[in-house]
């Protein structure tokens, strides 16, 4: 990269859905991240229902959220890039990841969409990436994983 | 403190907004989706886009953890609802309802609604305080309603002129307790004789109401009743 050109990104934030998608969009994020040095966060948010109060013991205690998280650290740490996990309880997760890309200052929100349909067969994208769309305050990737036989 | 909100209107929505500034934990239920996003799109993520009147929504929305309940959308008949779900099926320490008929009232009350706010009652009562009329003016509601604030406003003819407090029988569970003269309040004391332009305090019963008509303004011209 040249002197005068602006990295892609500083911080990116990557939210992970706990998913196959996300080893994706770490192990993209982080080859991105490496050669211009870039921070990257990467973000896990358990959803509380209303019935329960916000802090509410319920991610502390999961198995399943901690290895989402090191997961995640290792497939960073494949591409030798050091990755900042997250763990967040919040009521929805699209607002959880629009205030943590702001408290962190990133420049960057990454989200996978899973290849989805309705019943009926419309392509479904959920409420969270909308959401981020429409308002986080960064440049925002959506990353669609491929069509399978399975998926379509 | 966990205030649910149910009904999204005008009266939800500047409550729950005012509650968040307050910092209280706030949800707001609102059945019509459009109407739900709007208002997430302006104050948050904190709305609940299902109808109240259904317990399994109120219970996902957090009806069982809620300190108050305050039921505002505009049908009395489902702020009534949902107080009572609330009251009785999650024992949610204080409903609150806005009843729009002031005739549903008393059967919010009777039907163990903690408090029932009536914008239609006070809209009236504040025209009634700006018109000078020879009749009592219901000036607020105490308790679960059983007692109210009345004002007599005494004019030439009241029987009340010229009588002190101590020689004018009042209605059982109803006394006497201030008076405004030219415009400073005042305690009325036994022996202080009430004159023209006082205007009296008395608390009460709502039963009492007649009663104390005829004791401070007079009894109830008939003729001059409106009956349209």
């Amino acid at each position: 990269m040249s002197e005068n050109q602006h990295p892609v990104f500083n911080r990116a934030v990557i939210a992970l859905a706990g998913n196959a998608s996300d080893t994706r969009i770490v192990h993209l994020v982080a080859e991105l991240a490496r050669p211009i040095r870039a921070e990257i966060v990467a973000v896990h948010v358990v959803e509380v229902a209303w019935s329960q109060p916000l802090d509410a013991d319920i991610a502390g205690r999961s198995e399943q959220v901690q290895q989402i998280l090191d997961e995640a650290e290792a497939t960073a740490e494949q591409s030798k890039v050091r990755l900042d996990p997250v763990l967040l309880q919040a009521r929805e997760v699209g607002a959880a990841l629009v205030d943590e890309a702001i408290e962190r200052a990133a420049d960057l929100l990454v989200l996978s969409l899973p290849y989805r349909k309705r019943f009926g067969g419309d392509f479904a994208i959920g409420r969270t990436i909308p959401y981020v769309l429409k308002n986080a305050p960064c440049a925002v990737w959506v990353v669609r994983e491929p069509i399978t036989e399975e998926s379509s | 403190m966990f205030v649910l909100v149910v009904g999204g209107g005008k009266v939800g929505y500047y409550l729950a907004k005012e509650l968040i500034e307050s910092s209280h934990e706030v949800v707001l239920m609102e059945k019509d989706r459009a109407r739900a996003d709007q208002i997430a799109d302006e104050i948050g993520s904190i709305v609940v886009a299902h109808d109240g009147c259904e317990g399994k929504y109120l219970g996902e929305a957090g009806c069982a953890r809620a300190d108050i309940v305050a039921a505002v959308t505009g049908d009395d008949e489902d702020n009534l609802v949902i107080c009572q779900m609330a009251k009785h099926h999650f024992d949610v320490p204080r409903t609150i309802a806005r009843v729009n008929n002031p005739k549903n009232e008393e059967l919010f009350r009777h039907l163990g609604v903690d408090e029932i706010i009536s914008p239609t009652r006070m809209i009236l009562g504040s025209i009634e305080q700006d018109i000078p009329v020879h009749e009592l003016l219901h000036l607020a509601a105490l308790g679960e309603g059983e007692l109210e604030i009345i004002e007599a406003h005494l004019q030439d003819g009241s029987p009340a002129i010229g009588r002190t407090a101590g020689e004018l029988t009042m209605p059982e569970g109803c006394s006497l307790f201030a008076v405004v003269r030219d415009g400073i309040a005042k305690p009325l004391l036994p022996d202080m004789a009430l004159r023209v332009g006082d205007k009296v305090i008395a608390i009460g019963p709502n039963e009492c109401s007649s009663r104390l008509h005829e004791q401070l303004i007079g009894a109830v011209d008939l003729e001059a009743t409106p009956t349209g």
